[in-house]
């Protein structure tokens, strides 16, 4: 039994590590494979004559590197603006604690997307906002706030307060205090909640497909989904644009590991 | 001190308009009939045999993700609950595919399950298989199963990271009186780190549940629900409703009768557990 499990546990590990990377490893190699080698029987696992033809495609003949503009610009304008705001009610709320109104605010996480999808399109529509980047702007600071809030709040309250006392003593505004003094020492903290809100901005897709639907908003999930769900899928070029929306998760990731279950718990990642 | 409270007011005021507003509104929207205010497009639902179908299907996914994702991710987090050289690197690739784009994952695997030209059917073939019968996402007959699949290689490592963390948070000293008083490896296991991972399992499984039930990204460019109605869940069908046949009201009642079965739901299984302690 014991020996058997010896064996048997390493096995499943390489087994579901193999699992997990070679369909990313696929989809790589995809965008580097020339069509005629993308549908070879047997599969070409390892060598093949790599090209970037995929790549020159997305950005030069379709407009992928506008996607990509506007998923860096949306994902980065609403983290912040969701951690300006959202580490002030924090911060608040870690000294004035109001149990209530914390939990109302993490309360609105709670929903399912689907059910304010419909009065939030009515209201950019009313703000003329529809296929605007601030639209989407809003929506995903607005997506971003409760867990901002209660992530930050929870590192806040392991700054102990005679810090903050201490600078206000010495002549320190509040705001004063909390900039300098506070958040210097939850940075950390605060990029672990930076890249989830990142992740959440880059990966989101309901929202993206329903408000940005023309070339004027589109992000990377939207031009792929959109390319994809036609009749035919054009494989180099939906490769490469998949191997794109990918590669900045991994810089995330890196950010975000020692917080990753907080976070988790907290239903980040998944909008 | 009055300095601090004001603070509050942007996120309250930004929650209040983009987060409150919106479902008020879907609450009067859904009662708006065409002479007033009722319940009609509730009633309508109980008689709608395509939502009755949306619904059962979002269980089923639910649950045969769930009976797939739960023993493997405990599985996985059991293996890497232990020191052993890379462990950290280990991990991290474990959790790549929960972190990745859904949009992106499903391109992906519609890649690799094409059952003309994939990976996957294209390497059984070479082996001088015959893969006429493995048609994937293409028939009503395994739609369903290719898609549940997916999500097992997206979402398994979400239970594996929160049960593993559990694991790690356990404490040594009952582990350590067991390996004295010579108890077996499976005793240990059940008496020992089931009951006591037990608010930890509550918790993952229940998160996953609830966003499986809600489930849409994945599914939507696998298959848009079909091939037919094969794999059209409840958010699927409400899209539809809202954006293909432009019935704000009657999607907005659908969504909020998922909200409620995801709380009894959510409630029951909670119940369950506190009733059955180990």
């Amino acid at each position: 039994m014991k020996t058997l499990q010896r064996i048997l546990g390493p096995l499943l590990l390489a087994l579901a590590t193999l699992l997990t990377l070679f369909p990313v490893y696929w989809l790589v190699t995809l965008s580097l494979k020339r069509e005629v080698d993308q549908f070879a029987v047997p599969p070409i696992w390892l060598r093949f004559t790599p090209t970037l033809a995929h790549y020159y495609d997305i950005f030069f003949v379709r407009s992928f590197g506008a996607y990509l503009a506007h998923s860096v610009v949306v994902a980065g304008v609403s983290t912040l603006l969701a951690l300006a705001i959202g580490s002030l009610a924090a911060y608040s709320l870690a000294r004035f604690p109001r149990p209530g109104l914390a939990f109302w605010i993490l309360s609105n996480r709670m929903f399912p997307p689907i059910v304010s999808v419909i009065p939030l399109l009515l209201m950019l529509r009313w703000a003329k906002l529809l296929n605007s980047l601030a639209a989407l702007i809003v929506v995903y600071t607005a997506f971003n706030l409760p867990f901002v809030v209660w992530m930050m709040r929870s590192f806040f309250e392991e700054i102990p307060v005679d810090l903050e006392e201490a600078a206000m003593m010495d002549g320190q505004t509040r705001l004063g205090a909390l900039w300098r003094v506070v958040l210097p020492l939850v940075r950390p903290g605060l990029a672990a909640t930076a890249a989830f809100c990142l992740v959440i901005g880059w990966n989101e897709f309901l929202f993206a497909f329903l408000v940005a639907q023309t070339d004027a908003a589109m992000t990377l999930p939207v031009g792929i989904a959109g390319r994809v769900t036609q009749y035919e899928i054009k494989w180099g070029a939906m490769s490469a644009a998949g191997v794109v929306a990918m590669l900045p998760v991994f810089a995330f990731a890196a950010a975000m590991q020692k917080h990753l279950v907080r976070g988790l718990s907290l239903g980040a990642v998944k909008g | 001190m009055k300095q601090g409270r004001i603070w509050l007011a942007p996120a309250v005021v930004a929650l209040a308009a983009l987060s409150i507003y919106p479902l008020l509104f879907a609450i009067e929207v859904s009662l708006r009939t065409g002479s007033g205010y009722g319940l009609d497009n509730y009633f309508r639902l109980a008689r709608d045999r395509f939502f009755l179908v949306s619904l059962g299907q979002t269980l089923l996914y639910t649950t045969l993700a769930l009976a797939v994702e739960f023993p493997l991710g405990l599985t996985l987090a059991l293996l890497v609950d232990r020191e052993f050289r890379g462990r950290r690197l280990l991990r991290s690739i474990l959790l790549i595919p929960m972190l990745l784009p859904p949009v992106v994952v499903a391109v992906i695997w519609r890649l690799i399950l094409n059952a003309e030209f994939g990976v996957l059917n294209g390497a059984l073939r070479s082996l001088g298989l015959d893969t006429s019968g493995l048609t994937w996402f293409g028939s009503e007959k395994s739609a369903m199963l290719s898609v549940v699949l997916v999500d097992v290689w997206e979402w398994t490592p979400f239970l594996f990271l929160l049960l593993l963390a559990g694991l790690q948070g356990l404490p040594v000293e009952p582990f350590e009186a067991a390996r004295i008083d010579g108890a077996s490896p499976s005793q240990v296991f059940l008496r020992l780190t089931l009951p006591m991972l037990r608010p930890v399992i509550a918790v993952a499984v229940l998160l996953r549940g609830m966003d499986l039930l809600r489930v849409f990204d994945q599914i939507f460019i696998l298959t848009q629900g079909g091939p037919g109605f094969a794999t059209e869940t409840v958010t699927l069908y409400i899209y539809r409703t809202a954006f293909r046949y432009w019935n704000f009201g009657y999607a907005a009642a659908m969504s909020f009768v998922l909200l409620a079965a995801t709380t009894v739901i959510a409630r029951a299984f909670l119940r369950l557990l506190r009733q059955h302690p180990a």
